[in-house]
């Protein structure tokens, strides 16, 4: 039975549901056959001694807008681009910002910032004083190094 | 004697990041098989600047700024979807006149918006000269808001807790002046388009976004509508004042390039009706709360979170913000409407022709401050 | 008395030979400089049009109204550093701009131009062949711009060259059938109904009054030999780049664009000669030129608007067009010319 905890609504009063991480995609799958056919926004938050990863779903039909949470301690959380094919760039673009690993993406790369990248730029713990620099190799694909004079 | 090469039947293009119809930095990794597109992959992030980084290291009042940065043609509507949020979780309720008055430019602004996105559309296919009739309509939007903020572009107008000036005769006369004349000109404009039997040729029927791809992308706003869902977060949960004016949503069941410029020209006028009301309502009194006065404006401290949706030119702009008791949001994230949009070209662009692909990508509504942030 | 005899006649001292050629080669310099001022006039006529048609000023800064604009922007193109492309095939590439401009100027020595007061006919070269001779030269141009297209080494340019090829066989079929129809026409009171002159002088009533349909399929097929906008996939600024010439800087891109904007004005002129009369009018054998000019430049507006209006057609539904309309309405004009004929109507 996938535990689907209700919490006190935030402060804009959409309701808040809390499940495991491993109950993640039977959650999410209740929920899509609930209705809930939109997933708008996959939000990564640091919460610097773990990662919460909050879902906000939508349903045409109901008109209703809820926040599923979950939070992980291995940066790794199961993907939901089975259920919604939305979840796909959303993914990989909190994979880039903050190096949460979406098991079973068909795709896991950076999708911001240039393969090559070091760090997870919206962790709490990046470090802000180094500076990379980005260029583009011949075949057009872009690569990050600290060497300002590299590339061409 | 010489060995022959195998013969590669496909070929692999790379359009953009810098070409003409790609409106600013998007990349498109074609494979082509003659002049029909086989594969479409969009690379992004050339104008990636991590806002959302950035309003992590700022006060919330300053954060709203680069809200102004991303989808830099509908400044004011970005602004008012950042102070949804904002506001809710900083527990600060705007008083009714500035309410009134972010309806108002917020409309405004989804007008400019939607007629730079016509203007480049017809560039996109070939048509010099609309765009700059609509320019011409736009500098006089533009106008309104430089005599409201100062500033034509950027405007950063709107501000917690209200506006940053109030209205005066002359924006109300000069706004009064736009809508009288507005939806006539508008019409000539659209004429040259719709009236025009390539234009149709080049826009019907191409591009066909199913209902059921739509929503499982994510797609919202004139997409959304175009592919026949009746859609809109001003009407499904209002805000501002949305729901004390009249309007209707066009949706059109034709899914293609063509229904979704027939929405984005409904949606004017249609704002032009919403903006026609507003004016004659707005009530007299303070046009900001003065408990975010300028002095106590950094010390607004926000805790828990809150998720603020608004219309956007472009689809349903959203902002979730998470407090942690300070005075600098813990975490800042936005809901860009054309990243998802955009993520629907590599089903939309398959087994179409190149012509008609800068077609396609041309009616999603590109804004590259807002796809990358 | 033509404008040849006469500058033959100040050079006779020379001897008959040389002081024909010497005419001959004075005659083309000035066919040169005239399709030279004619393209810079139409570049900056375009320019103050187009802007007026937008609610623009146009260029205004240099000289008096902007007049100077064109030499300014042939100067700056003079100025700027020939970029090659690497990989190019260097012969083709060098040679594709050249090849384009030269038709363009071959093309522009043949066009009859008729009479103006005391210099008599202005036109360069008197062929009993004109007809055939200046839609060969007309035929050259394509190959300048798959040259461009194939030679860059660059993909925008390949695909805008094959456009520009599917272009050319689609039109061009349709265009030599409304020409056959003109030469017909022309032959029920000339005896040589190749001569450009005798086909003016035979419009009795203008052939584009007789052939309508040949005049839109010949309208339509000038468009897409100058590929401008409606018919511009070759270059199709907002899909290719800009097609063909994408690799292209400096002078060699200024000879493109003065090879674009010349074809529009010699498509105008081979309009008004086949289908408006050219130089006939009242008081012909005086002013034939300015009426020449003028039925010119109407066209020439027409053209520019069409371009100012008009999105791109894709590549496909041109082609299409191209064979499935415009060509079995030509066969039909070549049916209504022979009936026009029969019936002793010409």
């Amino acid at each position: 039975m996938v535990e689907i905890v209700e919490e006190p609504a935030g402060k804009d009063k959409r309701k808040i549901f809390r499940v495991k991480k491993e109950d993640l995609i039977p959650a999410m799958k209740s929920f899509y056959d609930q209705g809930y056919d939109h997933l708008s926004l996959i939000t990564g938050i640091d919460r610097r001694d773990k990662i919460e990863v909050v879902y906000h779903l939508h349903s045409f039909q109901k008109n209703e807008y809820i926040v599923v949470k979950t939070e992980t301690l291995n940066d790794t959380v199961p993907s939901v681009t089975s259920i919604w094919k939305s979840a796909d760039w959303d993914e990989r673009e909190q994979y880039d910002m903050l190096g949460i690993t979406f098991e079973g993406h068909p795709d896991l790369r950076r999708i911001l910032l240039p393969e090559g990248w070091s760090g997870y730029p919206l962790r709490k713990n990046y470090d802000l004083s180094k500076v990379q620099f980005v260029n583009m190799d011949e075949d057009g694909n872009d690569y990050a190094s600290f060497d300002p004079g590299d590339g061409w | 004697m010489e060995t022959t090469k195998p013969v590669n039947k496909y070929v692999e293009l790379n359009m953009g990041p810098q070409h003409p119809s790609t409106h600013g930095v998007l990349r498109l990794k074609l494979l082509l098989d003659g002049e029909t597109v086989k594969r479409v992959e969009p690379v992004i992030g050339y104008l990636h600047r991590n806002a959302e980084k950035i309003c992590e290291l700022d006060y919330y009042c300053d954060s709203l700024l680069y809200f102004d940065r991303m989808d830099y043609v509908n400044s004011l509507s970005m602004e008012a979807g950042f102070l949804e949020a904002a506001e809710k979780l900083l527990g600060i309720e705007p008083p009714e006149r500035a309410k009134w008055i972010r309806t108002i430019m917020a409309e405004l602004s989804r007008i400019a918006s939607h007629l730079v996105w016509a203007g480049a559309y017809g560039l996109d296919l070939g048509m010099l000269t609309p765009f700059f009739y609509v320019f011409d309509l736009r500098e006089q939007l533009l106008n309104i808001f430089t005599e409201a903020s100062g500033s034509r572009l950027l405007t950063n107008y709107m501000s917690i807790g209200g506006v940053y000036q109030d209205f005066n005769d002359k924006i109300i006369y000069m706004i009064k002046d736009f809508i009288n004349s507005f939806p006539k000109k508008l019409e000539e404009v659209f004429n040259l388009f719709v009236k025009n039997d390539i234009f149709i040729s080049r826009t019907k029927g191409i591009g066909i976004l199913e209902k059921d791809v739509a929503i499982s992308y994510g797609v919202t706003g004139p997409m959304l509508r175009g592919s026949g869902v009746d859609y809109d977060v001003r009407k499904a949960e209002p805000y501002l004042m949305y729901d004390k004016v009249n309007f209707d949503i066009p949706v059109s069941y034709a899914k293609d390039c063509l229904g979704r410029f027939l929405v984005r020209y409904e949606e004017m006028r249609q704002s032009v009706k919403i903006v026609k009301q507003a004016i004659n309502k707005i009530p007299d009194g303070p046009y900001f709360n003065p408990k975010a006065k300028k002095s106590l404006m950094i010390r607004l401290r926000g805790e828990g979170e809150a998720y603020g949706r608004t219309e956007s030119s472009k689809g349903e702009f959203g902002v979730y913000l998470v407090g942690d008791g300070t005075v600098k949001p813990y975490r800042v994230r936005v809901r860009s409407p054309t990243f998802k949009n955009l993520s629907v070209l590599r089903e939309l662009g398959k087994d179409v022709m190149i012509a008609d692909l800068v077609a396609i990508s041309g009616s999603i509504d590109l804004v590259f401050g807002e796809v990358d942030r | 008395m033509n404008i040849l005899n006469r500058i033959q006649g100040i050079l006779s001292p020379l001897g008959h030979d040389l002081s024909f050629a010497g005419a001959y080669l004075i005659e083309t310099l000035i066919a040169l400089i005239f399709a030279v001022t004619v393209v810079a006039g139409m570049v900056y006529f375009f320019r103050k049009y187009m802007a007026r048609v937008q609610n623009r000023i146009g260029p205004n800064r240099v000289g008096k109204f902007g007049v100077l604009q064109v030499m300014a922007d042939g100067l700056k193109l003079m100025q700027k550093e020939s970029i090659f492309p690497d990989g190019r095939d260097d012969l083709p590439y060098k040679i594709a701009p050249i090849i384009v401009f030269l038709g363009l100027i071959l093309a522009f020595i043949i066009v009859p131009y008729s009479n103006l007061y005391w210099f008599g006919s202005l036109t360069v070269t008197h062929s009993n062949v004109g007809i055939i001779l200046i839609f060969a030269i007309l035929a050259i141009m394509p190959i300048g711009e798959i040259f461009a297209g194939i030679s860059s080494n660059n993909k925008y340019a390949m695909l805008g060259a094959l456009r520009a090829v599917a272009k050319d066989i689609s039109f061009e079929v349709p265009m030599m059938l409304s020409i056959l129809a003109i030469i017909m026409i022309a032959s029920v009171n000339t005896s040589q109904p190749l001569n450009l002159q005798n086909i003016v002088s035979v419009q009795n009533i203008p052939f584009g009054i007789l052939e309508p349909i040949g005049l839109f399929i010949f309208f339509i097929s000038m468009i897409a030999r100058a590929s401008y906008s409606p018919f511009d996939m070759g270059e199709s600024d907002s899909e290719l780049v800009t097609g063909d010439t994408t690799e292209y800087g400096g002078l060699r891109f200024g000879l493109f664009y003065m090879g674009l904007f010349g074809t529009i004005f010699l498509g105008s002129m081979l309009v008004s000669v086949l289908y408006l009369g050219g130089g006939s009018g009242p008081y012909e054998s005086s002013i034939g030129f300015i009426w020449f000019l003028i039925k010119t430049i109407v066209l020439v507006v027409i053209s520019l608007t069409v371009w100012l209006s008009m999105p791109r057609v894709r590549i496909d539904k041109f082609v299409n067009f191209g064979w499935k309309i415009l060509l079995p309405l030509s066969f039909i004009n070549l049916v209504i010319t022979g009936i026009i004929i029969l019936g002793g109507i010409a």
